[in-house]
C-alpha cells in the first residue's frame, strides 16, 4: 500500500500540474506546454523500441510525419470531417508503413538498424518534398483545422480546449505505454534487450516481439503526428525526416531511456529551451542543442531523469529503517 | 519412448570441423552426460541440438518429430529447455522478473501487453517453489548483477525447470559453484521427474558418474566412446583421451 500510495503521489501531482496550467499560462506558454505533450508523446513511443527493446531507430519520425500527412490529407483533400475517421486513417498509414518498414529494417541489428531506419526515413522525406501534387512538396501540407470531435461544447480552435484535448490524448496514450511496460509483453521486450538468444530458448519468438513493438511505438507515434498535424495547421517534409528523428532520439537519451517520464521530461527540457532560444539568439540554437547534449551524455548519464529518481531515493531513504 | 535422436550431425566453422558425425539418442527417463577435453565440441552440440546454430547436415528428432529447421523457440514450446555454460540471465531485471519472463515464456499470456505481469497469481506462486527450491526466494528483488555468481549459476538452473521441460539440456551446471552448491545442484538434477530426459555437459566427476546411465566421449567433434558408466571408466581409449588428464578424479 505504501510503495502503491509513493508511486501514486509525483503521478497525481503532475496531473494536478498539467490541470492547471491553463489557469495561470499565457497562450504563447500554453502553445509550449501543448508542444511539450505531443513531443513527449512522440519520444515516448520512440522509447517502446529504442529504451525498452533495445532497437536504435533513427526513423522514427516517418510515422509522425505520415500519420500527420495521412490525416491532414484525409481532411483538407478529401473532405473527411470527423476527427474519429481522420485520425484512425493517420494511425493506419502510420502502422501499414512501419509494417513495411519493419520486415526490412528488422532483418538487421544494432547499427546497421540504425542506418536502415535512416534511410528509410530520408525515403519518405524525399517523398515527403517530391510529390506536389498530394502533398504540396518542400513548403508542407497547410491548411489542417482544429480537429472536429463531433462535441460542440468543446473549442478546440481556443488554445485551452486544444491543450485539454491534447492532454487527455497524451494521458490515456502514457497509461497505455506503461501498461505495456509492466506486462508479459513489455518485460519480453526488456528481455530481448539484455538477452536475445536466452529469450529464444525461453520460446519467445524474437523476431515478432521485435516486429509487433515497432509498429506499437509507430501507432502511437502516429498519434503525436496527428495531434502535431492539428495543432500547427500544417505538416512539413522536415517531420518525417532526419530532423525530427533525431530530435525525438535526443529527447529520450536526455531525459533517460530507463525511466517511463524520461523521453518527456526531456521533451519539456529541449523544447523549453528552444522555446527561449528562438526568443533571444535564435540563430545559436543548434550550437546550444548541441551542447546539452554533450553535457547531458557527459554528466548525466542513463539521462537526467533517471538521476532524479536517485536523488528522490537517496533524500527518502535517508529518513526511513531501510538505509 | 524416445526423447531426442540425432542422425549423422556435422558443423565445420570455415573449415575447422566442429562436431562430425554425431549420432545418438536419449529415452525418455535418459541421463545422458557428455564428457570430452576443452576445446572437444561439447558447447557445439549443444547449440546444435537446440537450435542455436544451423547444422551443415544432419538430422535432429524431437519426441519422434523432426525438428532439425525448427527455429529455437519453436523447439522450446516442443519440451525442451537449455541451461547455458556462460551464464546468460537479464542482468538489469530482478531474479523474479527472470523468474517471470520464463514461466510466461510458453503460455500464450507472453504477449498480453496489459495486464501486470507479476499479477499472475498461479505464476507467481510457480516461481516461489522454484526460487525456494534454490534458496533464492530472499533475492527475489534483487537485479541479478547485485546477486553472486553461484546464484546466477543457480537461478540459471532454475529457469529452465519454469517450463516444465521434457528434455533438459544443462550446460555445464556445476561449473563455478562451490562444494556444498554443487551439492544442492545434483540433488535437484536427482530429483527431476523420472519422465523428463537430461543431457548434461560437465566436468564434475562425481556429478558426472553419480548421474548419467548413459556416458558419451567427445574428442575433436567425434564420438570416441559410449556406453555405461563402468563401461566408460573400463575403456582404453577414454583413458587415453579424457582420464589420463584427470589423472586419479575418474573414480567416482
Amino acid at each position: 500500500m505504501n510503495q502503491r500510495l509513493s508511486t501514486a503521489v509525483p503521478y497525481l501531482i503532475a496531473v494536478v500540474i498539467l490541470v492547471a496550467l491553463p489557469l495561470v499560462l499565457q497562450s504563447y506558454y500554453l502553445s509550449v506546454a501543448t508542444m511539450i505533450l505531443i513531443f513527449g508523446l512522440f519520444a515516448m513511443s520512440l522509447n517502446v523500441i529504442f529504451g525498452h527493446t533495445g532497437l536504435n531507430s533513427l526513423g522514427h519520425a516517418a510515422f509522425f510525419g505520415t500519420a500527420g500527412y495521412v490525416t491532414g490529407i484525409a481532411i483538407v483533400t478529401y473532405g473527411v470531417k470527423s476527427f474519429w475517421t481522420s485520425a484512425p486513417l493517420g494511425i493506419l498509414g502510420a502502422a501499414v508503413t512501419a509494417a513495411i518498414f519493419g520486415i526490412i529494417a528488422l532483418r538487421v541489428s544494432g547499427v546497421y538498424f540504425l542506418l536502415v531506419t535512416f534511410a528509410l526515413g530520408q525515403l519518405l522525406w524525399t517523398v515527403a518534398e517530391k510529390w506536389n501534387s498530394v502533398t504540396m512538396g518542400r513548403s508542407g501540407f497547410v491548411g489542417i483545422p482544429a480537429p472536429d470531435l463531433g462535441l460542440s461544447f468543446l473549442d478546440l480552435e481556443s488554445p485551452v480546449g486544444f491543450y485539454y484535448f491534447v492532454f487527455v490524448v497524451f494521458s490515456v496514450c502514457y497509461y497505455l505505454m506503461a501498461r505495456l511496460h509492466r506486462s508479459p509483453f513489455g518485460y519480453a521486450l526488456q528481455g530481448i534487450r539484455e538477452r536475445e538468444s536466452r529469450m529464444r530458448a525461453l520460446g519467445y519468438n524474437v523476431w515478432l516481439y521485435k516486429y509487433i513493438a515497432y509498429i506499437v511505438a509507430a501507432v502511437f507515434a502516429g498519434m503525436g503526428g496527428i495531434l502535431y498535424a492539428h495543432f500547427n495547421g500544417s505538416i512539413a517534409p522536415s517531420h518525417v525526416g532526419f530532423s525530427t528523428s533525431a530530435l525525438g532520439m535526443l529527447m529520450v537519451i536526455l531525459g533517460g531511456a530507463g525511466v517511463l517520464w524520461g523521453p518527456v521530461l526531456g521533451a519539456a527540457l529541449i523544447i523549453l529551451l528552444q522555446g527561449f532560444a528562438s526568443l533571444l539568439v535564435p540563430a545559436r540554437w543548434p550550437l546550444i542543442l548541441g551542447a546539452l547534449f554533450v553535457i547531458g551524455v557527459m554528466g548525466f548519464r542513463g539521462g537526467i531523469g533517471l538521476h532524479m529518481v536517485k536523488t528522490v531515493r537517496r533524500v527518502f531513504s535517508r529518513g526511513s529503517n531501510q538505509g | 519412448m524416445e526423447a531426442i535422436r540425432v542422425e549423422g550431425l556435422y558443423k565445420s566453422f570455415g573449415g575447422v570441423v566442429a562436431t562430425s558425425n554425431v549420432s545418438f539418442k536419449v529415452d525418455v527417463g535418459g541421463r545422458l552426460v557428455i564428457i570430452g577435453p576443452n576445446g572437444a565440441g561439447k558447447s557445439t552440440l549443444f547449440n546444435l541440438l537446440n537450435g542455436q546454430l544451423p547444422l551443415d547436415s544432419g538430422k535432429v528428432f524431437l519426441f519422434g518429430e523432426d525438428v532439425t529447421h525448427l527455429p529455437l523457440h519453436k523447439r522450446a514450446h516442443r519440451g525442451m529447455a537449455r541451461s547455458f555454460q556462460l551464464t546468460s540471465l537479464f542482468p538489469e531485471l530482478t531474479v523474479m522478473d527472470n523468474m517471470m519472463l520464463a514461466l510466461h515464456g510458453l503460455r500464450k499470456s507472453r504477449f498480453n501487453p496489459f495486464r501486470r505481469t507479476g499479477s499472475y497469481s498461479t505464476l507467481r506462486d510457480k516461481g516461489k517453489d522454484l526460487l525456494s527450491l534454490f534458496d533464492l526466494w530472499s533475492k527475489r528483488d534483487e537485479q541479478i548483477k547485485m546477486i553472486s555468481y553461484g546464484e546466477q549459476r543457480k537461478l540459471e538452473i532454475a529457469l529452465c525447470l519454469a517450463s516444465n521441460p521434457r528434455l533438459l539440456l544443462l550446460d555445464e551446471p556445476s561449473a563455478g559453484l562451490t562444494t556444498s552448491e554443487r551439492q544442492v545442484v545434483m540433488e535437484m538434477i536427482r530429483n527431476l521427474p523420472p519422465d523428463i530426459a537430461v543431457i548434461i555437459v560437465d566436468h564434475d566427476m562425481d556429478l558426472v558418474f553419480g548421474l548419467a546411465n548413459r556416458i558419451i566421449v567427445l574428442h575433436f567433434g567425434q564420438i570416441i566412446a559410449e556406453g555405461t558408466p563402468e563401461e566408460i571408466q573400463a575403456h582404453p581409449k577414454v583413458k587415453e583421451v579424457y582420464m589420463g588428464i584427470e589423472e586419479g578424479n575418474g573414480n567416482a
